[in-house]
């Protein structure tokens, strides 16, 4: 890794937490997804099971869900989109500096500013709710391995949704539609095992599946090692994947570049 | 040189429509990205339709409420978040306007501040939430058996819940005068909210929750209590409810935004 890599996710670290108030209250505020899940679920769970998850499973799930998508949405897509929205990225193109990796530096770093925090909130879940646990320490340690990826990831996903601000003026609606789709195809509204066959066939087949279901189900030991090992791999290949993809589309976005109508 | 003399009312109305007017022959010059932002909005209807379908095949009902009373649910509230982003989308730019001092221009105009900013963009996801969020609400609306004679109920329900989401993202955004940064976290908040627990029946939720939808921040009347009142899971005099909420709505936005503007103090301080 470069210095400037480092350089310059230390910057989007400090400018994280440089707004200390927005910072906190965003964080604070994630956890009422979280409390909403475990509300609709208890209910609908109660004492018996569904899709093979009991109370004490879905707790669990509900909380990796909760950790990853605090991870995963802290880092810094709005910088992106701004920079790509307000032309700046026709003085990026001058700099020596590749423009997908100086981002994912930003990103990362970005995302590390929510790494206390996120830890803190899951620590507080887990205290209050009490989920079930890992189901070995192999899997707990695999489990940690799926977080990990999650970080290449997401930046991956958020790359290829700010690089429609090249064809659009806003980037609120992208980034809700992105969230939504998260949410959903992640099996954090609803476990993927609820599905019929072939929409989870659809969830499987797109990189949203690896942010709740495979951590949490390589946690619960829903699936073997194996089945673990093969999971984290097909993680792996979605984040390299992603990567090129954004490299490929990039490249073909980046002649629409007009700025103030030149 | 605009003309002051008018009604300061009709004044900054005319002036909201000269501006949204012009949005829509920007929007006009960019089809793509109309297309990409309407098909973006479409996207969480199309979702929340495939999560309730998935649900009610595993349950027959959640806390009483069937599945298409819980599709109005859903429905009304897309359509309420969607014509935000169609009539004041421009508000979400407060925080920016404010870190970067470009409240000032707008300040030197003679129109109200909340307007000019308001009606300084439109959102075009909106137009896929409104359009797929109807059709949400009406397939709900015919599949719960629910008649023509709770029209006008369901129009003023409508009205209301348009009325109560604009003046609560409009105060929401406002806390970026007092609280520094481009996004606006509590208004976000708030829609995420909504979208995680207003789509549900408040009888999930703890006693504080449905005090706090309902008093406080009360995004209950955006969608819960006029569909709950429409299906008879609410009684009807609770109907008195989104009127009122919509009144206290708006003046609370307008008074926080006053304030913040009082407190503003350019950028650089």
């Amino acid at each position: 890794m470069a210095s400037v890599d480092v350089a310059l996710a230390t910057i989007s670290f400090k400018r994280k937490i440089a707004y200390k108030s927005t910072w906190i209250f965003s964080v604070v505020f994630g956890g009422w997804s979280l409390l909403a899940g475990l509300a609709v679920w208890n209910h609908l769970i109660g004492d018996g099971e569904m899709g093979g998850y009991d109370w004490q499973a879905m707790k669990a799930y509900l909380i990796i869900g909760f950790l990853t998508s605090t991870l995963a949405w802290a880092g810094s897509d709005w910088e992106m989109a701004n920079r790509i929205l307000d032309g700046l990225v026709a003085v990026d193109l001058t700099k020596p500096v590749d423009f997908q990796r100086a981002r994912a530096g930003e990103y990362i770093g970005g995302m590390l500013a929510s790494v206390p925090a996120a830890l803190i909130g899951t620590a507080a879940a887990v205290v209050l709710f009490r989920p079930a646990g890992p189901v070995s320490p192999l899997a707990a340690a695999l489990t940690a391995v799926s977080l990990l990826l999650i970080f290449p990831l997401a930046f991956g996903i958020s790359y290829l949704s700010i690089l429609t601000c090249f064809v659009t003026q806003r980037y609120l609606g992208i980034q809700w539609a992105r969230d939504t789709m998260l949410a959903f195809f992640s099996g954090m509204m609803v476990p993927l095992a609820l599905m019929p066959g072939w929409l989870q066939g659809v969830a499987w087949s797109l990189p949203f599946v690896h942010f709740t279901t495979t951590p949490a189900s390589i946690y619960l030991g829903r699936v073997g090692t194996a089945g673990a090992l093969g999971l984290l791999a097909a993680q792996a290949a979605w984040a390299v994947g992603l990567w090129v993809l954004g490299r490929l589309i990039w490249s073909q976005l980046v002649k629409k570049v007009t700025v103030h109508g030149g | 040189m605009a003309d002051t003399t008018t009604h300061p009312v009709r004044h900054a109305g005319g002036v909201y429509g000269r501006s949204i007017v012009a949005q829509i022959r920007a929007i006009t010059e960019y089809p793509a990205d109309f297309w990409v932002m309407a098909s973006a909005g479409v996207m969480w209807n199309v979702l929340q339709f495939a999560f309730l379908t998935v649900l009610f095949a595993a349950v027959p009902d959640v806390a009483g409420w069937r599945y298409h009373e819980m599709l109005m649910l859903s429905g009304l509230l897309t359509v309420a978040a969607g014509s935000t982003a169609l009539l004041c989308d421009g508000i979400w730019s407060t925080g920016t306007y404010v870190l970067k001092g470009e409240i000032d221009y707008r300040i030197t105009r003679p129109a109200p501040v909340v307007v000019q900013v308001a009606s300084s963009h439109i959102g075009m996801q909106g137009f896929g939430e409104v359009a797929f969020g109807l059709v949400m609400a009406v397939y709900g609306w015919i599949g719960a058996g629910m008649g023509l004679a709770a029209v006008p109920a369901g129009v003023l329900g409508l009205a209301c819940a348009i009325v109560i989401e604009c003046a609560l993202i409009t105060m929401l955004c406002a806390v970026n005068f007092w609280i520094k940064g481009t996004n606006s976290v509590f208004a976000f908040v708030m829609l995420d909210l909504q979208h995680n627990a207003m789509t549900l029946p408040l009888a999930l939720f703890p006693a504080a929750v449905k005090l706090v939808t309902m008093f406080v921040l009360p995004v209950a009347f955006v969608n819960f209590v006029p569909v709950a009142v429409l299906t008879g899971h609410l009684g009807p005099w609770w109907l008195v409810g989104p009127p009122l909420a919509a009144a206290a709505s708006v003046l609370a936005a307008v008074g926080v935004y006053r304030l913040g503007l009082r407190s503003y103090d350019s950028s650089g301080h």
